[in-house]
């Protein structure tokens, strides 16, 4: 950073024009406060500028034979509170421009307005270490103030540039203009630290999400991720397959690459009843008695016992029921008839799961088959219950999370559970998962995952739009955090209690982001910044229906024509149907 | 029409007027000539020629030079009286006085106040209204002398000192639009006077400049609050 100050500073060219003068110290230790007409209106809240100071070490150990490198220090604006107005009364007459009574009276200046702006101490960015260090001492007053200009922004921001490999360019900086400073997210830790997106409905948490996807499934990732869909948003992903952005010609050594996605419809999405455990069981036949559960955890561990690693189903699990209950019969000899808890729980048993279409004697989902580098698989799971779908999820993840430390510790080296290579998961509607203030299934498993998980190549990305709701545990655990709108106080204090990387004055702008402006901060990205997301190549999904639209489409003349055609009474003709 | 002369200064921009008495001028100035409020203008002598010929001209009123003129405004009256108080014995009384002693020269004098405003350059034009070259809203440089005269302004004149455009090189160079720049110095005299002259100036200015009339009411307002109802709240 600072051989570049060196070589332009004599030159000055024109973003180098200083935009004010440091006043002093400001309210807090680490802040100054500096004064700017600010004509250009350049100094907006939330803007990047620096003052210079000689290096400090090199100024410490007392090395004055060379030159002293000079060290750009940079600070956020974090208030604008103006020291010159016009007064009151000159605004009484709304036709009247206040600049044309103080030109009458003899003020006749182009400018008018003077600032004083509130800059909170950054520190000057280091290359080696990659991050920003403070000096411990305010500019002295005097001193001149400039904006930072693109470039330099660019280059210190975010931890990669653009198009690096193993970067993720989700948008531009907020403040400048679009595209002029991108905001690159180092995906290496996105996916080693986890990631969290919060924010309101509607404030573009999916499409921040698909931004995200879209950025991992690019050449230059080539990501495995999976993404959990209880809404059925994210089906147009699928696009990603014809778009350009998302392939890259072979080098003639290889084959060229071309991101995959994988849609799972709910019917497809399978869980296998051997995966189930006990608390899976508890959780699917909500209210069992005493004597049930304990007769049920018996019987599950006879049949793991029996059956060892291979498949078992319903008809193996009610039989495992009926033995149990034998053998226990015969230890107690006291007569006790546990006939009718055997009958209530195989009746149970049997209405859960054997018409149900998600738990299955033998399908599932084969990881090696949703989980491969270069593809995206999609879980829609609209269609299944919530209890359902945080088993499905639960089951999932222990499965994953044992595949990836078995493959890690050498334990298989083929088959089912090889998984060798890290992945990403994307979990929308986090808070169904892993609820605060009670335990669920899969929040266990979720809170192991997110502790462990970077030990072993899986990364998680929770997207939530109730952060209150969310367990605060987890929500500390995601060390890159997109925080877009919010506008529930609840979730507001949420978030600012389980982030701690975040600023207080840079969530004061959660009510104020407006819908695709996200708050990027922790390990992804140097600094915390306000980033415009950018526009995504694949259609988003997530719309919400337009119902004056639809309305006005059922009396189209069109429609109207066809229903009056299809309720006709010709039409219970079913080979009449068929003709049109 | 000149009203009267000056006889002394409070300061560079605070000068004492003396009206014409009885036989002093052509036509004798009545109290609404030299009324409260009132725009007058001196002209300043600042270079006088001494061709004869211009001279002359000046005399006939056909000079084509310049006059640069201080332009101010009646802020106060005063009624001198030096026989009041002085009730010793008399031989006569007053229209006896006059009657038998005409040389006999009445110390009485009506003295009113004029605070300058700012500076306005005319050249006559033979046939015309005179062009105005330029007008200056502030302190003047230059003094003015004593026995200068004063004459009030038309409201001509008085409009062709506040509406004019600014000198080249400031921001609205091109049109002209109203000034009343010299209001930051009149609040920074004291006298108690001054703020009411204010108000009665503006009254001027809106008969004038009635498309204005907004614009005025802002500083007028503005006063009027100040000077009304805080001073009596």
């Amino acid at each position: 950073m600072f051989e570049e100050s060196i070589i332009e500073s004599p030159a000055q060219p024109a973003y180098r024009r200083p935009v004010g003068i440091t006043k002093g110290p400001g309210e807090a230790t680490h802040e100054f406060t500096f004064v700017s007409r600010d004509d250009q209106q350049v100094l907006k809240n939330g803007e990047y500028v620096y003052y210079e100071l000689a290096d400090p070490e090199t100024v410490a150990l007392n090395n004055t034979t060379g030159p002293i490198p000079i060290r750009r220090v940079l600070g956020r604006v974090i208030k604008r509170v103006p020291v010159q107005l016009y007064p009151d009364t000159f605004l009484g007459e709304p036709e009247i421009p206040p600049a044309q009574v103080a030109a009458m009276v003899g003020y006749n200046s182009r400018t008018n307005e003077l600032f004083e702006l509130h800059v909170a101490i950054m520190g000057y960015y280091d290359a080696t270490t990659g991050s920003f260090i403070n000096p411990w001492i305010p500019p002295q007053s005097g001193k001149q103030i400039y904006l930072a200009d693109d470039a330099m922004l660019a280059q210190i921001l975010s931890r990669k540039q653009h198009m690096d490999p193993g970067s993720a360019t989700i948008g531009s900086l907020l403040t400048r203009t679009p595209n002029a400073v991108p905001i690159v997210l180092s995906v290496k830790d996105l996916v080693s630290t986890h990631m969290a997106i919060i924010a309101s409905t509607g404030a573009g948490k999916s499409y921040l999400a698909s931004v995200v996807i879209e950025e991992l499934m690019k050449a230059q990732n080539k990501a495995c991720v999976l993404i959990v869909d209880p809404h059925g948003e994210y089906g147009t992903l699928d696009q990603i397959a014809n778009y350009p952005q998302f392939s890259e010609d072979g080098d003639g050594t290889g084959r060229g690459y071309r991101a995959q996605v994988q849609v799972y419809k709910p019917d497809q999405v399978k869980v296998r009843i051997s995966t189930l455990n006990i608390g899976d069981m508890r959780q699917l036949l909500p209210e069992m008695t005493e004597k049930q559960q304990y007769l049920l955890s018996r019987a599950l561990r006879k049949v793991h016992e029996t059956k060892r690693s291979h498949p078992w189903g319903v008809a193996d699990l009610k039989q495992a029921i009926k033995a149990v209950s034998r053998q226990k019969n015969d230890e107690d000899s006291e007569g006790a008839d546990d006939s009718s808890t055997v009958h209530a729980l195989t009746w149970r048993i049997e209405q859960r799961f054997e018409h149900s279409f998600t738990f299955d004697d033998t399908q599932h989902l084969d990881l090696p088959e949703i989980f491969r580098p270069g593809q995206c698989t999609v879980l829609q799971l609209n269609e299944i219950d919530e209890r359902d779908q945080q088993v499905v999820v639960a089951t999932l993840l222990r499965r994953l999370n044992q595949a990836r430390m078995d493959t890690e510790r050498g334990k298989v080296h083929s088959g089912e559970s090889y998984l060798p290579y890290p992945v990403f998961v994307l979990l929308e509607e986090a808070h169904h998962f892993a609820p605060g203030g009670t335990e669920v299934v899969s929040t266990g498993i979720l809170k192991q995952v997110l502790a462990e998980g970077r030990k072993f190549g899986i990364g998680v990305g929770l997207i939530s739009q109730r952060p209150g709701k969310l367990d605060a545990d987890v929500l500390s655990q995601c060390q890159t955090q997109c925080i877009m709108r919010i506008v529930n106080e609840i979730d507001q204090k949420s978030v600012a209690a389980a982030i701690e990387g975040v600023g207080r004055d840079l969530l004061d702008n959660l009510p104020a982001l407006s819908k695709g402006q996200v708050i990027v901060a922790g390990a992804a990205v140097n600094t915390p910044v306000i980033c415009r997301v950018r526009t995504r190549y694949t259609q988003h999904g997530g719309e919400s229906k337009d119902a004056p639209d639809l309305w006005q489409q059922y009396f189209n003349k069109d429609t109207q024509e066809s229903r009056r055609r299809s309720d006709a009474p010709l039409n219970g003709n079913r080979g009449f149907n068929l003709l049109r | 029409m000149k009203i009267g002369k000056i006889v002394k200064s409070d300061s560079h921009i605070n000068y004492v007027c003396q009206i014409f008495g009885p036989r002093e001028a052509d036509i004798q100035p009545g109290p609404a000539d030299y009324a409260f409020g009132r725009f007058v203008r001196i002209a300043v002598r600042s270079e006088r020629a001494d061709d004869p010929d211009a001279l002359l001209d000046e005399a006939l009123g056909q000079s084509r030079e310049p006059v640069t003129y201080a332009v101010g405004v009646i802020y106060d009256t005063i009624l001198q009286n030096p026989a009041f108080g002085a009730l010793g014995p008399r031989l006569s009384n007053e229209t006896q006085v006059e009657l038998f002693s005409p040389d006999y020269i009445s110390e009485k004098a009506v003295l009113t106040y004029i605070m300058v405003l700012g500076m306005m350059e005319e050249r006559a034009v033979f046939g015309s209204e005179p062009e105005v070259l330029s007008v200056m809203h502030g302190v003047p440089l230059l003094s003015l002398e004593l026995d200068s005269e004063i004459e009030t302004m038309t409201d001509e004149e008085v409009r062709a000192f506040h509406f004019f455009s600014d000198p080249a090189g400031g921001p609205d160079s091109q049109s002209p639009y109203l000034h009343m720049g010299y209001i930051p110095h009149i609040i920074a005299q004291r006298s108690s006077l001054l703020p009411m002259v204010t108000l009665r100036i503006i009254d001027q200015l809106e008969r004038l400049f009635p498309q204005n009339l907004s614009l005025l009411s802002i500083v007028k307002r503005n006063f009027a609050w100040r000077l009304k109802v805080e001073t009596t709240g």
